[in-house]
């Protein structure tokens, strides 16, 4: 396994109360690994503790990156072993030009150009139009993304987190990011995928829901998902667009009896 | 005058700023310019459309840069300001006119890489004409010993429907003390664009810098954005003016500094004043250090703190394109 969680626990910052409860799971290498859940069910606050951010320590648990415990690393060292995290909402730092911002993080300077060219091309931006471009505020949020996405590309990390890369993107796009997410995958980089959202999970090889903090199950995607609308009462939507017409293959017998093992009938 | 001397320190003194003044030089390029080395002009050029006269006086020069009626020049008109002394007094007076109708860029670079007790006195008079589109661009370095005091004085009057933009540019090296003053007179349907970036960079380094706006003709229009950093026990003061004295005026002043380093001050004052009821004024400020969020981007690519702080640095202070 390349990423292990195991009874991972991270309190609120009053340390009243927790946002995410005994988590474990495992994520295969070369994988594209979904966490699923709705708003508020601790999946940004797992990406952060995954990355390491200063004001997401676990109060109990461990996280292993093959095979080391990085529990106690910091953000910097954990990104040196090959860990990256693509942003939800990436900031705006005016004044970067694309090509530098994509570079920081790349380690074979000799081809430092090549490498910005080829993480431009992975996320479908073209290079002679960004080459030459500054970060600022005539950048859109789907550019500023694949910008985003490109520098986390670049790096050439082993598990690149994926928080929301959805969000605020209209559909003809995200059809477009599962393209990449798939190019990414193909680069031997392995992908935990922060989404709340059916379809662009339906490129991820596994998955996890968190429900309210909990982990409630680890599987292969199809299977979390359908856990998921159990959840959540919605048997008709998940029949309607998940499971039918070249969605996944599973029957409607057993989508039955996950919905009675949730109490939904 | 192809071939004129002039002092190689000052020439690559300010290529961390990306610019290559042998670009500039008598013979070079297209655009007027003139050069002055301390107290003397090495070289002069002017072109058709631009006036350039400039009279030598016991410790500097009066300039004059005239930008005739209708002129349209691409090339920018290229003032260089250089001593290549530790000490010394150098005062410019340079008064620069766009007539009515005119499109053209300024620039001017002031060089002391070897200050060290080196006073530079600006005193400078700029009147744009209607209807023209003016950039007035100045970029500064003063070596890295802490040791120039500059003072430079600009007053500006920017006639009917004309646009001016004035970058000043202070981030590399050591400033010293610096004491600047910009008034810039609006007059009706003008815009004003004014962006100033400073870098106090150690504890010997005092930079303070008034920027006024004052709108004075109906719907003219200005942003100040003034941005900098105090590093180390540097001292900078950001104080950004515009008074909306007219009707329908509109301005913004926007100040943000980054405070790094123990003993080091920031302070900015943006302060608004409007006296028509139909004007518009308004202002930002913030002081601090850099979001934790953008320091924790960097450092998942991998930077160290200190590494992903000096890049936020650079590009804050990184000049306009």
């Amino acid at each position: 396994m390349l990423l292990e969680v195991k009874n991972l626990t991270i309190p609120t910052l009053d340390q009243k109360c927790v946002i995410l409860n005994k988590v474990s799971f495992e994520v295969k290498e070369g994988s594209i690994h979904a966490i699923i859940g709705p708003n508020g069910s601790g999946k940004s606050t797992l990406a952060y503790t995954i990355m390491g951010l200063d004001n997401y320590k676990p109060s109990e648990g461990k996280i292993y990156f093959d095979g080391i415990d990085i529990t106690p690393m910091k953000i910097t060292e954990r990104a040196n072993l090959g860990i990256t995290l693509a942003w939800q909402e990436p900031a705006r730092i005016d004044g970067l030009s694309i090509p530098r911002y994509i570079s920081l993080g790349i380690k074979d300077k000799a081809n430092m150009k090549e490498e910005i060219i080829g993480a431009l091309k992975i996320v479908n931006l073209e290079p002679e139009r960004f080459m030459n471009r500054i970060i600022d505020e005539f950048l859109s949020g789907g550019e500023r993304k694949r910008v985003e996405l490109a520098a986390a590309v670049a790096m050439k990390p082993r598990l690149i987190i994926l928080d929301e890369p959805d969000s605020g993107l209209d559909m003809i796009v995200i059809e477009d990011f599962m393209n990449i997410f798939n190019k990414i995958k193909e680069l031997d980089m392995t992908i935990l995928l922060i989404t709340h959202r059916e379809d662009i999970g339906m490129v991820a090889d596994y998955g996890t829901l968190l429900w309210r903090g909990d982990a409630l199950i680890t599987d292969e995607f199809p299977k979390v998902m359908l856990r998921y609308c159990a959840k959540a009462g919605l048997k008709e939507f998940c029949k309607r667009t998940l499971f039918k017409n070249g969605g996944f293959c599973v029957d409607e017998d057993y989508i039955d009896r996950i919905f009675r093992e949730e109490g939904q009938s | 005058m192809s071939n004129v001397e002039y002092p190689r320190e000052i020439l690559e003194s300010l290529e961390d700023y990306n610019i290559d003044i042998r670009d500039f030089l008598p013979g070079h390029g297209k655009g007027a310019k003139l050069l002055l080395d301390f107290n003397k002009i090495r070289g002069m050029e002017d072109v058709d459309g631009v006036i350039l006269k400039g009279r030598e006086i016991e410790n500097g020069i009066i300039a004059d840069v005239i930008i005739k009626e209708g002129t349209k020049i691409e090339e920018p008109v290229h003032l260089c300001f250089g001593v290549n002394k530790e000490t010394g007094i150098q005062e410019i007076f340079p008064r620069i006119i766009a007539e009515d109708n005119t499109d053209a860029t300024v620039q001017a670079h002031c060089s002391f890489p070897k200050a060290n007790g080196l006073i530079h006195k600006m005193f400078g008079h700029f009147y744009i004409g209607k209807n023209c589109n003016f950039t007035y661009s100045e970029t500064h370095y003063h070596g890295e010993n802490s040791g120039a005091l500059v003072a430079p004085v600009g007053y500006v009057y920017v006639g009917e429907n004309s646009v001016f933009e004035n970058t000043f540019y202070l981030t590399r090296g050591t400033p010293g003390k610096v004491k600047i003053m910009i008034d810039i007179y609006a007059m009706k349907n003008s815009v004003i664009k004014s962006n100033i970036k400073a870098f106090g960079k150690c504890k010997n380094d005092s930079v303070r810098i008034r920027d006024s706006v004052f709108l004075e003709g109906e719907n003219a229009r200005s942003v100040i954005k003034m941005k900098a950093v105090a590093k180390d026990g540097g001292e900078v003061l950001m104080f950004g003016i515009t008074e909306g004295n007219a009707p329908r005026c509109n301005g913004h002043v926007e100040c943000s500094e980054i405070v790094l380093g123990k003993g080091s001050i920031c302070r900015a004052r943006p302060f608004i004043r409007a006296i028509d009821p139909t004007s518009s004024v308004s202002h930002e400020a913030s002081l601090g250090r850099f979001p934790q969020k953008w320091l924790d981007e960097l450092q998942a690519k991998g930077l160290t703190e200190e590494e992903a702080t000096q890049i936020l640095i650079e590009a804050m202070l990184q000049e306009e394109r």
